[in-house]
């Protein structure tokens, strides 16, 4: 395989995830608005700033000539920056030309099946995500998009010829996985934070997970547990949940096996993984757990950029001997 | 068997039609597609089109041109009619496509060595010699088999009388393959039923053709080669076909950037590591493969690839410096070339040619400029061409300076009546003009692939059938008419 395919293929494993990923957290936070009383005040700009984005800075071009931003308009503008808008980078329409832009480039390890239906998600991404979408429309999109990405993998899995290409781009679906079960959790957090420590309050996670497809399996794991758990515990350690953290990096660590830095990799999984196994997480205060998420998030970071080190290292020598 | 008749069908007053003939009548090879056209009547086919377009667009088959200095991805356009050749005409036409590269290859490789064919005055020096495609550098080199043009896309017309007629050679970097075969499983998906009626040659084998062409070149035979397509990258109006036939042969799709020269060995660079390469079918032009030997600003190049090839080390597909047969000038001397590196007769002719470097036949083009098309020797893609009866006055006087100032760059032919097929424009079935692309292979054995690309211009009375300048295609089918179909 192609060294230049290696960062290719992960980010292609990524930004698939990522799709599906975005769409579920529009799902979840659609959810929580609905199981909110009408005066509730839904922070809709944490949803970018867990993406990594500056609010203000985004929303800007959206206030009117006095800087005001009323909440149904605020709505509408995040939604716009996580849908539809192409130059807004979180968005899904941004994330799918990135896909589509990596899968051109990979086409030749691609199984023909895989293009076409990458494809198919890109015409369709294309032409129902280019405009505003209402609160009603908004949820049946997505559970489209997710479905759709969801067939991507089925054809993926069915069909690719398994080794490195295969491994890499389940490593980037499984990290972004992780990274973004991470966000999608610290949206919850967020917006419960008390200025006191007090312990986490557990209402609402129902709606995160309904977004995650794990509401009946979380009650089965809730129902054949002898301590006292909630859906933190269930979503950072649960490794048999695939779309906890613990699963993630499971899976990251069986498919790094048999790449020649699967050892750095393997140091790197290592670090982050003590950090979801240490501590009784029930115990957690919502201050904590926003450390704790934070600390992942770092680690995930990390693990990143091990993955890819074969390739930074070649692009700096070719700088060098440029 | 009673023939199918096409009554509503305008037919071209002077072409010759490939389905139909004079008296409306389907052609033999044409029955089925005839009793298809018959049956579905217009609106049915204006539907089975807009099926045909929207697999087209679920299967990515697109094509990119540059305008307004952008890069757009155009769906490919395939014209639902097939364009069928009888498998008995279509015998002796592929012996005539692999006469013609075996005669080619026989010239570029006697010049880069003993020049006899210009000794002997068959082909005045000059010509060949003066022209930027002669690459003094591949001078003594010898590749595997004597071999250089591995890959050529000849272009054949039918005239009124409908005699097949060589147009031109395509010896640098021919494309379309790629949708000869896509157009192939587009037809397959949306007309199950018509393949079910006549006795179609297939035409996917022509990957696996190619690669086991391109392995016959390796120059370490007896170990698994390493094939590579060395692309310019994903903003070529051609990167379709490259990653298209890359992962049909599962070969790696690189850029110059994935290779490296150690010791006049060429390596890709793996995650595993560097790997030896054996054979690199290009898609980069001659003159930016290699920076240390030809153009030194290029930057799809690789850096001593050149000098790999020339050692012995790699084989380059198609080789350096066969693009010196690659002109329309040289074109003009080919039957000749035929009788004198084989002693055999063409078996497809030229289309007469005058030399705008001979001062006799220059005249003639000159006096005659609104009769005939005037291209420039050296141009691929459609572009520069005068077309001249349908020129205006200062178009002409344009390209007749032009023509004075460097003679050698120029040759002229007569306007033919390109052949026509039916062809859904708005909704009706009209004649339009198309050629034929084959493709010929040349390694350890000669090849020559099932029909080809047909390419129509989609514009009436158009003779320009090139996708970058409006053109469809079809696919292009040919018939068993050898055993006895009921």
């Amino acid at each position: 395989m192609l060294m230049k395919a290696v960062e290719q293929i992960f980010w292609l494993g990524r930004y698939l995830e990522r799709l599906d990923d975005t769409a579920r957290l529009v799902i979840a936070t659609s959810h929580l608005l609905m199981d909110s009383h009408e005066e509730t005040q839904f922070g809709w700009p944490v949803l970018l700033e867990v993406l990594g984005q500056s609010a203000p800075r985004l929303l800007a071009p959206y206030a009117d000539a006095h800087g005001r931003l009323s909440l149904a308009d605020t709505e509408r503008a995040v939604m716009a920056l996580l849908i539809n808008e192409a130059d807004s980078p979180v968005s899904i329409l941004a994330t799918s030309a990135a896909l589509k832009r990596n899968a051109r480039s990979l086409r030749p390890l691609l199984p023909r099946e895989m293009w076409e239906e990458l494809n198919a998600l890109d015409l369709f991404l294309r032409d129902s995500c280019s405009q505003t979408v209402s609160r009603q429309q908004r949820y049946q999109l997505m559970a489209e998009v997710s479905r759709r990405c969801q067939m991507v993998i089925g054809v993926l899995d069915g069909t690719m010829l398994r080794g490195d290409a295969f491994d890499l781009l389940n490593m980037g679906r499984h990290l972004e996985r992780a990274d973004m079960t991470t966000r999608i959790m610290d949206v919850m957090v967020l917006q419960q934070l008390q200025p006191t420590q007090i312990k986490r309050p557990k209402f609402r996670w129902i709606s995160l997970l309904n977004a995650l497809g794990g509401v009946e399996s979380y009650q089965r794991f809730v129902a054949a547990q002898t301590r006292d758990v909630d859906a933190i515990d269930y979503l950072l350690a649960c490794a048999d949940f695939p779309r906890s953290i613990s699963y993630c990096f499971n899976r990251i660590a069986a498919s790094a096996k048999q790449l020649p830095h699967a050892s750095a990799i393997a140091d790197s999984l290592l670090r982050v993984q003590q950090q979801v196994k240490s501590g009784a997480l029930s115990e957690l205060s919502t201050v904590q757990l926003h450390g704790l998420i934070d600390e992942l998030q770092t680690g995930i970071i990390d693990l990143h950029h091990v993955i890819l080190s074969p390739c930074f290292a070649i692009n700096a020598a070719q700088q060098r001997s440029a | 068997m009673t023939t199918t008749r096409l009554d509503d069908y305008p037919l071209h007053p002077a072409s010759f039609d490939e389905l139909v003939d004079s008296s409306h009548q389907a052609r033999p090879t044409a029955q089925a597609i005839a009793r298809f056209i018959q049956q579905y009547g217009a609106d049915g086919l204006v539907e089975r089109q807009q099926q045909l377009d929207a697999a087209i667009r679920a299967m990515g088959v697109n094509f990119t041109v540059y305008a307004e200095g952008q890069n757009i991805d155009r769906a490919w356009p395939l014209d639902l009619i097939p364009r069928p050749i009888a498998l008995s005409e279509w015998k002796r036409t592929s012996a005539g496509l692999k006469q013609r590269l075996q005669a080619l290859n026989l010239f570029i490789d006697d010049l880069y060595h003993e020049q006899r064919v210009l000794k002997a005055g068959i082909v005045p020096a000059d010509l060949v010699l003066n022209s930027r495609n002669f690459l003094a550098p591949c001078q003594g080199v010898t590749p595997p088999f004597g071999v250089w043009a591995h890959i050529c896309g000849t272009d054949l017309v039918r005239d009124a009388q409908g005699t097949m007629l060589v147009l031109e050679d395509n010896l640098r970097v021919p494309s379309g393959v790629s949708y000869m075969l896509e157009n192939r499983t587009v037809m397959k998906r949306v007309f199950p039923e018509l393949f079910a009626e006549s006795i179609i040659v297939p035409v996917d084998d022509y990957p696996q053709q190619l690669y086991s062409m391109l392995a016959s070149l390796s120059p370490r035979p007896g170990d698994l080669p390493c094939i590579v397509l060395l692309t310019p990258g994903i903003y070529n109006s051609a990167y379709f076909e490259h990653a298209y036939l890359a992962q049909q042969m599962g070969i790696e799709l690189v850029e110059n950037h994935d290779l490296v020269v150690v010791d006049d060995v060429l390596y890709l660079k793996t995650l595993h590591g560097l790997k030896r390469v054996d054979v690199v079918y290009r898609r980069v032009d001659d003159i930016f493969l290699d920076p240390t030997v030809f153009r030194a600003d290029s930057v799809l190049g690789v850096p001593g690839i050149f000098r790999a090839w020339a050692n012995g080390n790699l084989a380059i597909a198609n080789a350096p410096g066969s693009g010196v047969a690659d002109d329309k000038v040289i074109y003009s001397y080919v039957p000749q070339l035929i009788e004198y590196y084989l002693g055999e007769k063409p078996l497809i002719d030229n289309v007469e040619t005058y030399l705008c470097s001979d001062p006799k036949q220059r005249e003639f083009v000159l006096a005659n400029l609104d009769q005939l098309v005037v291209k420039p020797a050296n141009e691929s893609g459609g572009y520069g061409i005068l077309i001249g009866p349908r020129a205006s006055e200062a178009e002409r006087a344009a390209t007749a300076a032009q023509i004075l100032e460097t003679p050698r760059n120029f040759i002229a032919q007569p306007t033919l009546q390109l052949s026509v097929a039916p062809t859904l424009c708005d909704g009706m079935l009209e004649p339009r003009h198309l050629d034929l692309r084959p493709f010929v292979l040349q390694g350890r054995d000669l090849y020559c692939s099932t029909g080809g690309l047909s390419r129509v211009a989609l514009r009436r009375g158009s003779l320009v059938v090139n996708s970058s300048q409006g053109g469809g295609s079809k696919d292009t089918w040919i018939i068993n008419d050898e055993v006895d179909v009921c």
